[in-house]
């Protein structure tokens, strides 16, 4: 049922009129960036707007963690990167909410230990540092069916609750206290938040790469902050961006000429739209 | 100042927030001791004292947003008292926010209290409510301003329509004066005695503001990490009263009630 679903979607891909697309594998990749650039740039609203980016980053960087710990019982990586990326992005907002340190101190602590995690269990194992390599770069044409099948799901479960709180998180963002006074149970929302945020970071980490996944969140965010007026009207502009430059980004990563990886191409790609709207917003700025 | 008196009495007997031995501690530091007070139902109550008193930390107490010892009851229509919380408004004294960050005032508005995401565009009924509430607080042309854009005295303004579109049974104001010029500070306690008398919820306000308070609250709790007086303000604004709390030493303020120049005031008598 799903091969067949999927085999709809690679054939539509297919018929895009650029030579590269014939390939199967560029086309599942096709789809994994239809579905990890709008989640990203979604997600990038609220990290860009709450100043999360740190945060992004400290998840993203537990790739390493999550692999070695795969390794050491066992399992596959798949399985193991969600979890532990769920458990510190949990970890951090617990922390956060109950000691008195500063959110950056909190996320700087646990980010050190989860790198630093990571490291120590490669560095046992020099032939499990290859493996890392991957993860450090990132690549969109390894994407698997399965990973696909989940990037679907996350995709689902992330819009259905992006459509039922983003007004709460608006609220939440601009004054937490001011909120909770006003009936928001700000507590619910933010964990819950915390924990989807937690797997768009992890699994765009494959598409992107340790080290540029944050990029991938913000970038567009930030561009669309810079073209928009409302709260509404950015998260369609994020939307519009991520998908397009991740079009964009991977069809020209693919022409024989560039030859580019992907991931950091789709970045490229993000971040001239960002220049663009800054140019934009000066002329805003000029008019007011 | 008769009938204030009378009002006073009558509340006494039931009250809207009943405190009873309060202390709270941050850290190791004692920030409010053995706090006893009432807030009687209905009224403008004003909360003042030097900085650092602990009035801030009183009204996060009532709200319930920080760890207390002792009691805070609310009286309910039924003449009891109860820990369950009422609805309540508050106006925080600053909202330090991301002024850059993309949110228009009705957006704002819509973040407690719409269910269905701005992004998919704000309903016609709604975008009315918010008009007549920002009408009301006289910032109407605001209502598709961006909220980074505002001024002090707007964007105060704009908190007062939020916490009334909550429909409140106790409205918490922190310092709404503060950083808003005098005619603002004026038109914003008219727009909130208007407020009081018609929708008949409690005010609880804290207030630098000495002449203010004495032109406009109903009821003072003077403190400084302990209560140094309570009542109303022809009694409790005495010398004697006021360098106890402030701890220097204090004429006594000049007291009109409601104050020459506020015509909420002086269509009422």
């Amino acid at each position: 049922m799903c091969e067949t679903i999927l085999d709809f979607f690679c054939s539509l891909a297919g018929a895009l009129p650029f030579e590269c697309m014939k390939l199967r594998f560029m086309q599942e990749a096709f789809l994994g960036v239809l579905l990890t650039a709008p989640l990203a740039a979604a997600a990038g609203i609220q990290v860009v707007n709450f100043r999360m980016s740190f945060f992004s980053d400290a998840i993203g960087h537990s790739a390493f963690a999550g692999v070695a710990l795969g390794l050491i019982f066992g399992i596959s990586p798949d399985w193991t990167m969600p979890l532990l990326a769920l458990v510190i992005g949990i970890g951090i907002m617990a922390m956060k909410q109950r000691s008195a340190l500063s959110s950056d101190t909190v996320i700087g602590v646990f980010f050190s230990a989860v790198v630093a995690f990571g490291l120590a269990l490669v560095s046992r194992n020099p032939n499990v540092s290859r493996d890392m390599q991957m993860f450090l770069y990132g690549d969109i044409l390894t994407v698997t069916r399965s990973d696909l099948f989940f990037l679907f799901l996350l995709f689902c479960v992330f819009f259905a609750f992006q459509i039922f709180a983003y007004n709460r998180l608006n609220a939440i963002g601009l004054h937490e206290q001011l909120a909770r006074t006003h009936r928001i149970h700000t507590a619910f929302y933010q964990y819950v938040y915390v924990a989807l945020l937690s797997l768009v970071v992890i699994f765009s980490v494959k598409s992107a790469g340790v080290l540029l996944v944050t990029a991938l969140l913000i970038v567009p965010a930030a561009a669309a902050r810079n073209f928009s007026k409302s709260s509404g009207m950015m998260f369609w502009i994020s939307i519009a961006i991520g998908v397009c430059s991740g079009i964009a980004g991977l069809l020209i990563s693919a022409q024989p000429w560039a030859e580019t990886a992907s991931g950091a191409t789709i970045v490229l790609c993000a971040c001239a739209v960002f220049c663009v709207s800054l140019l934009s917003g000066a002329l805003k700025g000029k008019k007011s | 100042m008769k009938d204030a008196e009378q009002n006073c009495c009558c509340a006494g007997s039931h009250a809207a927030i009943r405190i009873r031995n309060l202390n709270v501690k941050i850290g190791a530091v004692s920030i409010l001791e053995n706090v006893s007070a009432e807030v009687p139902r209905g009224m403008c109550t004003a909360v003042v004292g030097p900085n650092g008193a602990g009035k801030t930390t009183l009204t996060r107490a009532i709200l319930d947003d920080i760890p207390y010892r002792g009691e805070i009851a609310f009286g309910d229509s039924s003449g009891g008292y109860s820990r369950k919380k009422p609805r309540f408004g508050y106006v925080p004294q600053k909202l330090n926010f991301d002024r850059d960050m993309p949110l228009t005032v009705t957006e704002f508005l819509a973040g407690g209290l719409v269910r269905r995401p701005v992004f998919f565009g704000i309903s016609g009924k709604f975008r009315k409510l918010c008009l007549d509430y920002l009408t009301e607080v006289e910032c109407g042309h605001l209502a598709g301003r961006s909220l980074g854009a505002l001024s002090g005295g707007e964007l105060q303004r704009v908190l007062l329509a939020q916490a009334l579109m909550q429909n409140p049974e106790i409205l918490i104001l922190d310092e709404p004066a503060a950083g808003v010029d005098f005619k603002g500070e004026q038109l914003c306690c008219e727009l909130l005695e208007k407020f009081r008398r018609k929708l008949g919820f409690t005010q609880l306000m804290i207030s630098h503001d000495l002449s203010m308070v004495a032109a406009h609250a109903e009821h003072v709790i003077c403190i400084n990490r302990r209560v140094y007086a309570e009542g109303v303000p022809s009694e409790v604004l005495t010398s004697d009263a006021l360098s106890a709390t402030f701890g220097l030493h204090m004429g006594m303020v000049k007291y009109d009630k409601h104050g020459v120049g506020c015509k909420t005031c002086a269509k009422q008598s």
